[in-house]
């Protein structure tokens, strides 16, 4: 089994797993106790929470708040700060902001400003800032895109906003770049998104990065865990892992990042022509590419990809309900229904071989051909 | 105070000297049906109670109980001695505080003291006298207390009648095999032939790769539900990827529907006569779409030859439809967007008035048989 669909999850990294296991089976005590061993936990809960915070941020302007995933992450950032005036988002957010931005419509106590992206998944930088104006409360805009692995240079455009209206709180899903894309934080941005299970983590981690003095409204009430921010008992073992798969992760960062930018390479220029066509662009994050099948469908392929042990993942589905149908990003590219209609996104991980790579060639040509076969196209 | 359902049969009332048969199947799918509970089903004379439940499970039982086909009426009841004093504490229970109301006796032990009307009148006197805000209305009244004096000094006290799912009991009209898709009809057609007493088994066609999983398991879903009335079906899953394949590569496009539906029909048959079962049953409405036509229909029937196609929806609206699948609890399954048959293969003008010679020559560009023997092997049983 070929897995190249680490844009959706990877696989845990297993000497993360052992080395948290004491965390779940031994040290299974609530680190709010007021004994030792609760005592104690908070301590390894600091250790995680400044090793994860430190490989991004500096750790003197920005605080690190666990929540429970990615999209916890987003929608937070979103309902604490999106709150007056009007608030802007790309074309191209993962639904975890997409889909909170139409709930804000729906409340309609703040107006909602979507900024259109460029054919390579960028956002359009001049139309989001025209975008913004003085009654701007919160701008959001997702570092790397998951479908196409297209990068926006947050630090520049943060300051821009900044520059224009320096109230904005300026928040980026960073779901897809962190511990794949070498990066540090400027101090212009507020908030920022990370989930554990992309990059070895486990389901159920993720965190909320915020500038220190920036005030977070608590978003669960309770017990006042995560300084209040976040209240919850912690998932000790989840974020244990985590810290552990993330220094994996972070120590081999520029390493992984140009091997995997020769795979992406080498699978691209094996794929037929004849047939694919790519959206993800050179300049992309190499983690994920993403190309198009002309005149046959993504979810086809996928599964007879899946029959032949290649598991990538579609931007598309076979669904029967047209706004379901097609990616909406890829459609806000620019590209028509045709080309949204045989998307296949590849996406490697650090696991990920050069001999997965050549395979996949060889069977994605392979099936490409027998379905146009098959299909008389 | 002891509560139990009472369950009246439908039509089995009718019957005669085979009433045993019929009595019997009932009783079979009663128990069937309440069998995760912890209870029992006592017959009685023309009727059967469930007795013995916590209380906290009533309302699922009587869940249960109304997707048994065969039943008339449900109600709860207190079971009381049948003395007046017992009655009364009984109907207390049932009595709303205030409004109209009426009371209905009915002995089934003759020899009971008072007849059914004077059980009435003295009932409703004490319930005169005891809820001052009350007034007997015998015409339109807000509500009733029945009163069922039964045999060994027992009495059942009972308020109002809960509508049962009627028909005939699954088991007594012979076997039917259902062409299953993922849309709205077919399940309401089983219904439909269960409810006259049918065993249903299902046959489903995807078209995997093009179809996809979500589409299986919504078929799966919509047999579970469907199941409920039936107790128990199968489910077979058959693949026409290499059909549909064939004809796209082969025939007209327009036709497209015509062939695949005269090759479903065709494997269904040969399902048909292997399971036992002793008809096809589909969810076609006339004039529903371009491939329910009658022409369409004489098509795909003119490949049956043994069994008789059964169509229970044929004259009904598609609302009257909705309808019905909103009232088994099939239709927030059925309208899950998942493709069941792949769109890729349909043509944009499918044939609406077919013409069997036409069919014939396209059809005889394919190898019929060696494509049927191909999905034969293709078929899945899938547990319900």
């Amino acid at each position: 089994m070929i897995y190249l669909d680490n844009a959706a999850t990877t696989k845990p990294s297993e000497t993360a797993f052992r080395k948290a296991e004491e965390f779940a089976l031994r040290q299974f005590y609530n680190p709010s106790a007021l004994y030792q061993a609760g005592h104690v936990l908070q301590s390894e809960l600091k250790k995680a929470r400044s090793a994860l915070l430190c490989k991004v941020a500096d750790e003197n302007s920005f605080e690190w708040v666990f929540t429970s995933c990615g999209t916890e992450a987003d929608n937070q950032a979103v309902f604490s700060f999106a709150k007056r005036g009007n608030a802007v988002t790309t074309a191209g957010e993962h639904s975890a902001i997409s889909a909170a931005f139409s709930e804000l419509k729906n409340r309609g106590t703040v107006e909602t400003r979507i900024a259109p992206l460029q054919k390579d998944g960028r956002v359009d930088v001049e139309k989001l800032l025209s975008l913004v104006d003085d009654k701007t409360s919160f701008v959001s805009v997702m570092h790397v895109n998951n479908e196409l692995g297209s990068i926006n240079d947050i630090n520049a455009i943060a300051k821009r906003v900044k520059a224009k209206n320096p109230r904005v709180i300026f928040h980026s899903d960073g779901v897809q770049a962190y511990g794949k894309l070498p990066f540090r934080l400027a101090k212009e941005i507020d908030l920022y998104s990370v989930s554990a299970h992309k990059i070895g983590g486990l389901k159920g981690v993720g965190g909320l990065i915020k500038r220190k003095s920036l005030v977070l409204p608590p978003y669960l009430i309770g017990g006042g865990q995560e300084s209040g921010r976040r209240s919850g008992t912690e998932n000790v073992f989840g974020i244990k892992q985590f810290e552990y798969s993330a220094e994996e992760k972070f120590e081999r960062i520029k390493e992984d990042y140009a091997r995997l930018k020769e795979y992406n390479s080498l699978l691209w220029s094996g794929l037929d022509k004849d047939i694919f066509v790519r959206l993800s662009t050179d300049d992309g994050l190499p983690y994920i590419l993403s190309v198009s099948a002309l005149g046959l469908r993504g979810e086809i392929l996928l599964h007879m990809l899946e029959d032949k042990g290649v598991i990538v993942g579609t931007g598309s589905a076979c669904s029967s309900n047209a706004k379901t149908r097609y990616s909406k990003v890829v459609l806000a590219c620019g590209y028509d229904e045709k080309t949204a209609d045989g998307v296949l996104r590849i996406s490697f991980s650090n696991a990920t071989t050069k001999e997965e790579v050549e395979d996949t060639i060889r069977i994605m040509n392979e099936t490409a051909n027998e379905l146009k076969r098959r299909m008389h196209s | 105070m002891k509560q139990v359902l009472i369950i009246r049969y439908a039509e089995i009332w009718l019957k005669g000297k085979n009433r045993g048969f019929f009595e019997r199947a009932f009783e079979t799918n009663l128990t069937r049906a309440i069998k995760d509970f912890s209870c029992s089903l006592v017959k009685q004379s023309g009727r059967y109670l469930v007795c013995d439940f916590a209380e906290y499970e009533t309302e699922a039982i009587i869940d249960k109980l109304k997707k048994v086909f065969g039943a008339h009426t449900i109600s709860l009841a207190y079971e009381t001695d049948s003395d007046m004093d017992s009655i009364f504490e009984a109907a207390k229970l049932i009595c709303k505080n205030e409004g109209t109301f009426k009371v209905e006796s009915h002995r089934g032990d003759k020899k009971y003291p008072l007849t059914s009307v004077e059980i009435s009148k003295k009932l409703g006197g004490m319930i005169l006298s005891q809820f001052y805000a009350l007034k007997v209305d015998v015409h339109n009244p807000d509500f009733t207390v029945r009163v069922d004096i039964r045999e060994h000094g027992k009495a059942l006290v009972f308020g109002n009648y809960i509508e049962g799912a009627n028909g005939m009991p699954v088991g007594t009209a012979g076997k039917g095999l259902l062409l299953l898709s993922g849309g709205i009809d077919s399940p309401v057609a089983g219904y439909m032939m269960a409810k006259r007493g049918m065993k249903i088994d299902c046959l489903h066609f995807h078209s995997y790769p093009y179809t996809n999983m979500q589409a299986k398991e919504k078929v799966v879903d919509l047999a579970k539900i469907l199941s409920e009335y039936t107790c128990g079906t199968h489910l077979y899953t058959v693949s026409v990827t290499h059909i549909q394949e064939a004809i796209h590569e082969k025939c007209k496009p327009q036709l497209m529907i015509t062939l695949l539906r005269r090759f479903m029909y065709r494997i269904a048959e040969r399902h048909a006569l292997r399971m036992g079962a002793q008809c096809l049953i589909t969810g076609e409405s006339l004039g529903q779409v371009a491939s329910q036509t009658i022409e369409g229909m004489t098509s795909s029937n003119s490949v049956v030859e043994q069994l008789p196609v059964l169509r229970p929806l044929v004259g009904f609206d598609k609302n009257e439809i909705i309808d019905k699948s909103v009232k088994m609890g099939a239709y927030e399954t059925s309208i899950l967007p998942f493709e069941d048959c792949c769109t890729v293969f349909l043509p944009d003008f499918p044939a609406i008035r077919p013409k069997l010679d036409e069919i014939m020559r396209e059809e005889a560009k394919l190898d019929v048989e060696g494509l049927i023997t191909e999905a034969f092997a293709s078929i899945e049983k899938i547990k319900i």
